[in-house]
C-alpha cells in the first residue's frame, strides 16, 4: 500500500497495516476493560511484585500473548504453502523469510521460555517448600528483561524491520552486508536482553532449590519437576551464556566492523558452533522442565509412587550432561570430516538411551496403577507415543551420512516439531491444567480440556506427519512455495488442515478460561488429590506460605500423610524467609536496557548513552534502597 | 542476648544465599571469559594483518598487571580490616584499591590508545577484533568495580547501613575483584605471553 505523509511516497506492506490495525484495537479494547473495572491498581501491583506466583503469571500471560501471535505467524506459514505456486497475500520471499524467522524466534525464546520457567517459577518453591525464590527483586528483574526483550523484537515488525535471517541467525547473513537496515539488530538486542533475564531467573531457581528447601526435603525426596528444573537451570546458564557471547560479537561485526564471522579474515562457521553450543543444549532446557512436569502428573493421576525415581533423577542429569556433546549434529554438512561426525554422531545416539529410560519409568509408573483420565494426565499419555515418534527420527537423523539427505529438508522440519510440541507445549498444557488451581483458585473446565486435547493432538499429528514424507521427497525448509510437478500438494494441503485444526483447538482454551473465570467457582486446596508439597497450601497459593513449615519425612510425604490419615508434621523453626518488597525498579532498569539497545540499533548513540547512564543510575539507586537495610537494622549491636 | 543470636543466624543464612548466588553469577562470567578467550586463540594470529608480537608492548603489560594485582593485595587487607573492625585500615587499604584500579584503567586506556594512533584499531584485523572485545571486556569490569567502590564508601558512611550489612556488601565485593584480576592472569597467560616470549 502506498501512502502519501508530508510529500513523502511511503511504502507500507499490508500485512504491517493490518498489524497496527489489530494492535490498537486490542490495545483500545484491553484498555477499557481495564479502566472500566477499576483494573489499573492490579497492573501497578504486578508492575511492582516481587512474589513468585505473581511473576510466574505474568511469564505465563506474555508467553501465551506471544503463543498466539507466533502461532498466527505458522498458520500464514502454511496457508502460503497449501497449494503448489502460491501466491498468498504478501508472503513470497522476503516476506516468507520474515514469517519464519519470526516463528521460530517467537515460539523458542518468548513463548516456551517464558511458559516453563512461569510455571518454575509457580510450582517449583511450593514444591520444595521454599517461600519464594531465593532473591525475589532478581527474580521480578528476571522478568522484566525478558519482557523487554521480547518487546524490543516484537516491535520490529510493527516497523516494517522485521529480521529475515531465520532463528538461527547465520553468519554470514546476518552480517551487515549481506542484511543492511536495522532488522538483524531487533534480533541480536532482543535476545541478548531476555537471555541476561532467563540466566538471572535460572540462577536464582538454583539458589532457591539449594538453599531453601523444607526441613527433611532432601535431594532424594525432591519432587521430579524441581530436580528437573534444577538440572536445567544449570543448562541455562552455560547454554545462555555462550549464546549471549555469540550476540555480543555479532553485535560488534554489525555495528563496529570486526570481521568474526565474515568470509575472508573471520569465520562463519564459528558462527554455527557457538550458536549450536547454546542451541543443542537449549532443546533439553524446553524438554527436561517438561519430563519433570510429566512424571509428576503421570504419579499423580496413576495414584503411584513414581517408578524408578533414582534413574529418573540419574537420567536427567545424563541428558544435561551429554546435549552438551551433540551440538555438532546440527552441522554435519558443514564439512567437518568423518572423524568428528562420527564422534557427534554416537553421543547423539546415547542420548537415546537416557530418554528412553524415563519413557519406559513412565510407562511402568502407570502399570498396575489406577489411572485417572484428567485432562493434565490425556496431555501427559499423547505426549509419551508422540515424543517417541520425534525420538526415533531423531535417531534416524543422527546417522551422519543419511543426514545428508535429510539435512534442510520438511523431514527435519517433521521431527523437531514433534519433540519440541510433544515435550515442551503439551508438557506446558499439561502443566497449565494441573497448577491452574494453584495459580488463579479456578479449575479449567474438565470437559473443554479435553476438546482442547483431543483437537490439538489430532491436529498436530496431521500437520507435522505428512512433513517426514515431504521431506524425504525433498521438500527443503524455508522455502516459500513448489511446484506442482514436485508431486507434494496433496500431502502439504494436508498439513494446512492439520495447522488449523490446533488452530480451532486453541480456541478452547480461550473459551476454557473464559468460562472458568466467569463462574467463579474457588476449589480447595488439594482438587486433584495430590501428591507433592504445593497441594497443601491453600488455592490459590497466598503470598504468605508453609507457616508453620512442614517437615518431610519421605518422598511424596504430603500423599502418605493423607493415606494414614495424619497432619504433616510441622514445624515453626525454620530459617528466615527471603526478604521482598515491592519495587518498580526492575521494570525501570529493562527499560533502560531497552533505551540502549533502540540507540545502538538506530545508531542514535546519544540515546544509547542516556540509556546507559539511566541504567547505572538505577543500579545506584537500588543499592541504597536495599531491603536488608531496614532488615539488618542501624545499629551495630549486632555485629 | 537471644535476640542478637537469631539476628546473626539469620544474617548468616541470608549471607550464605548472596554467596551462593554471587559464585554462580561469577560461573557464568567465568563461562563468558572462556568463549572469547576461545574466540581469541582461534583467530590469533590471524591470516593478515599485524602480527601480536608488533603490536603488543611488554613494559605496558608488566606495569599494568603490577598496578592491578596489587590491587587485590590490598583489598585483602582490607578483608582483614573489616574482619577486625579498624576502620582506618579498611578505608586506607580500600581506597588504596581504587587509586590502583584507577591508574591500571589509565594505563590500559593509554595501552588502546597507543594501539589505535600506530594503526592497530578495532577493525584492522581479527585478530585485534578478538584482542579488544576481550581485554575491552575485562577493562569495564574494571571500570563497574571503581564504580561499585565509589558506591561501598557512599555505604560506609550512611547511617542506613549497619556494620555487618556494610562487611557483607564489601565481601561481595571482593569476590568479585579477586575473580577480575584472576581473569587478568589468564589474559596474561593467554593474550599476552605466547607473543612477547
Amino acid at each position: 500500500m502506498k501512502l502519501s505523509v508530508f510529500g513523502y511516497e511511503l511504502v507500507i506492506p499490508t500485512d504491517i497495516i493490518a498489524a497496527w490495525v489489530s494492535v490498537i484495537l486490542i490495545g483500545i479494547v484491553a484498555g477499557y476493560i481495564i479502566i472500566k473495572k477499576r483494573k489499573l491498581g492490579v497492573v501497578w501491583d504486578y508492575m511492582k511484585t516481587t512474589n513468585h506466583r505473581k511473576i510466574g503469571i505474568l511469564y505465563l500471560l506474555f508467553g501465551i500473548i506471544y503463543f498466539f501471535r507466533a502461532g498466527v505467524d505458522a498458520l500464514l506459514i502454511r496457508t502460503q504453502l497449501a497449494v503448489p505456486n502460491n501466491d498468498f497475500w504478501v508472503f513470497q520471499g522476503e516476506k516468507y523469510n520474515e514469517l519464519f524467522t519470526t516463528h521460530g524466534t517467537l515460539m523458542i525464546f518468548f513463548v516456551a521460555m517464558p511458559l516453563l520457567l512461569g510455571l518454575m517459577n509457580i510450582a517449583v518453591p511450593l514444591q520444595i517448600g521454599a517461600k519464594d525464590l531465593a532473591f525475589p527483586f532478581l527474580n521480578s528483574l528476571g522478568f522484566w528483561l525478558f519482557f523487554a526483550g521480547s518487546l524490543f523484537f516484537n516491535i520490529a515488525f510493527f516497523l516494517n524491520l522485521t529480521p529475515e535471517v531465520g532463528w538461527t541467525g547465520y553468519a554470514p547473513l546476518s552480517r551487515a552486508e549481506f542484511t543492511p537496515g536495522a532488522g538483524t539488530e531487533f534480533y541480536v538486542f532482543g535476545l541478548q536482553i531476555s537471555g541476561l533475564g532467563t540466566i538471572f531467573t535460572a540462577l536464582n531457581l538454583i539458589v532457591t532449590i539449594i538453599r531453601h528447601r523444607a526441613p527433611g526435603m532432601s535431594y532424594t525426596r525432591m519432587p521430579l519437576f524441581a530436580w528437573a528444573s534444577l538440572i536445567t537451570s544449570f543448562l541455562i546458564l552455560i547454554a545462555f551464556t555462550v549464546l549471549a557471547i555469540a550476540l555480543y560479537l555479532l553485535m560488534f561485526d554489525r555495528l563496529f566492523g570486526t570481521g568474526f564471522f565474515s568470509g575472508d579474515e573471520g569465520d562463519p562457521v564459528f558462527w554455527q558452533h557457538l550458536f549450536w553450543i547454546f542451541g543443542h543444549p537449549e532443546v533439553y532446557i524446553l524438554a527436561l522442565p517438561a519430563f519433570g512436569i510429566f512424571s509428576d502428573i503421570i504419579s499423580t493421576f496413576s495414584k503411584k509412587r513414581i517408578f524408578g525415581y533414582g534413574t529418573m533423577v540419574a537420567s536427567i542429569v545424563l541428558i544435561g550432561f551429554l546435549g552438551f556433546m551433540v551440538w555438532v549434529h546440527h552441522m554435519f554438512t558443514v564439512g567437518l570430516g568423518p572423524v568428528v561426525n562420527t564422534f557427534f554422531a554416537i553421543t547423539t545416539m546415547a542420548i537415546a538411551i537416557p530418554t528412553g529410560i524415563k519413557v519406559f519409568n513412565w510407562l511402568f509408573t502407570m502399570r498396575g496403577g489406577v489411572i485417572h483420565f484428567t485432562t493434565p494426565m490425556l496431555f501427559a499419555l499423547g505426549f509419551i507415543p508422540s515424543f517417541v515418534i520425534g525420538g526415533v527420527t531423531g535417531v534416524m537423523l543422527s546417522l551422519s551420512a543419511a543426514d545428508f539427505q535429510f539435512h534442510d529438508t520438511h523431514f527435519v522440519v517433521a521431527h523437531f516439531h514433534y519433540v519440541i510440541i510433544a515435550s515442551t507445549i503439551l508438557g506446558v498444557f499439561a502443566g497449565l491444567y494441573y497448577w491452574y488451581p494453584k495459580i488463579t483458585g479456578y479449575m479449567l473446565d474438565e470437559k473443554l480440556g479435553k476438546w482442547h486435547f483431543w483437537t490439538f493432538l489430532i491436529g498436530y499429528h496431521i500437520t507435522f506427519f505428512p512433513m517426514h514424507i515431504t521431506g524425504l521427497e525433498g521438500m527443503p525448509r524455508r522455502v516459500y512455495t513448489y511446484s506442482e510437478a514436485d508431486g507434494i500438494f496433496i500431502l502439504n494441503a494436508i498439513s494446512t488442515v492439520g495447522a488449523f485444526l490446533m488452530g480451532i483447538s486453541m480456541l478452547f482454551v480461550i473459551w476454557n478460561v473464559y468460562k472458568t473465570h466467569k463462574k467463579k467457582k474457588k476449589v480447595s486446596g488439594d482438587p486433584w488429590d495430590g501428591r507433592t508439597l504445593e497441594w497443601t497450601v491453600s488455592s490459590p497459593a497466598p503470598e504468605h506460605t508453609f507457616e508453620p513449615m512442614p517437615v518431610i519425612h519421605s518422598m511424596d510425604a504430603y500423599w502418605y500423610a493423607k493415606v494414614k490419615n495424619k497432619p504433616l508434621p510441622a514445624t515453626t523453626n525454620v530459617r528466615v524467609k527471603p526478604l521482598e518488597r515491592d519495587s518498580i525498579q526492575p521494570f525501570c532498569i529493562a527499560m533502560s536496557l531497552f533505551i540502549v539497545s533502540t540507540g545502538l540499533t538506530f545508531r542514535w548513540y546519544w540515546l544509547a548513552i542516556l540509556g546507559g547512564v539511566m541504567l547505572f543510575a538505577l543500579l545506584i539507586l537500588r543499592s541504597i534502597t536495599d531491603e536488608r537495610e531496614d532488615f539488618y537494622g542501624k545499629s551495630d549491636d549486632h555485629a | 542476648m537471644e535476640r542478637v543470636m537469631i539476628m546473626r543466624k539469620q544474617e548468616a543464612e541470608l549471607f550464605q544465599d548472596k554467596k551462593v548466588g554471587f559464585f554462580i553469577y561469577l560461573g557464568v562470567e567465568a563461562v563468558m571469559f572462556a568463549v572469547l578467550f576461545a574466540t581469541y586463540m582461534i583467530f590469533t594470529p590471524a591470516g593478515s594483518g599485524p602480527y601480536p608480537s608488533d603490536v603488543f608492548q611488554a613494559e605496558m603489560v608488566l606495569l599494568s598487571s603490577l598496578f592491578l594485582l596489587s590491587s587485590s593485595v590490598t583489598l585483602y587487607v582490607a578483608e582483614k580490616g573489616i574482619q577486625a573492625r579498624k576502620g582506618k585500615k579498611t578505608l586506607l587499604s580500600l581506597g588504596l584499591t581504587l587509586g590502583l584500579a584507577i591508574v591500571f584503567l589509565g594505563l590500559e586506556s593509554y595501552e588502546f590508545y597507543t594501539f589505535v594512533q600506530e594503526g592497530y584499531g578495532l577493525s584492522t584485523s581479527v585478530f585485534l577484533s578478538s584482542f579488544y572485545v576481550l581485554v575491552g571486556l575485562h577493562a569495564a569490569h574494571v571500570t563497574f568495580g571503581i564504580g561499585w567502590m565509589i558506591v561501598l564508601f557512599i555505604h560506609y558512611v550512611r547511617p542506613n547501613v549497619s556494620y555487618s550489612l556494610y562487611k557483607e556488601k564489601q565481601t561481595i565485593f571482593s569476590y568479585y575483584w579477586h575473580f577480575v584480576d584472576c581473569i587478568w592472569v589468564f589474559i596474561i597467560l593467554i593474550v599476552y605471553l605466547p607473543y612477547l616470549v
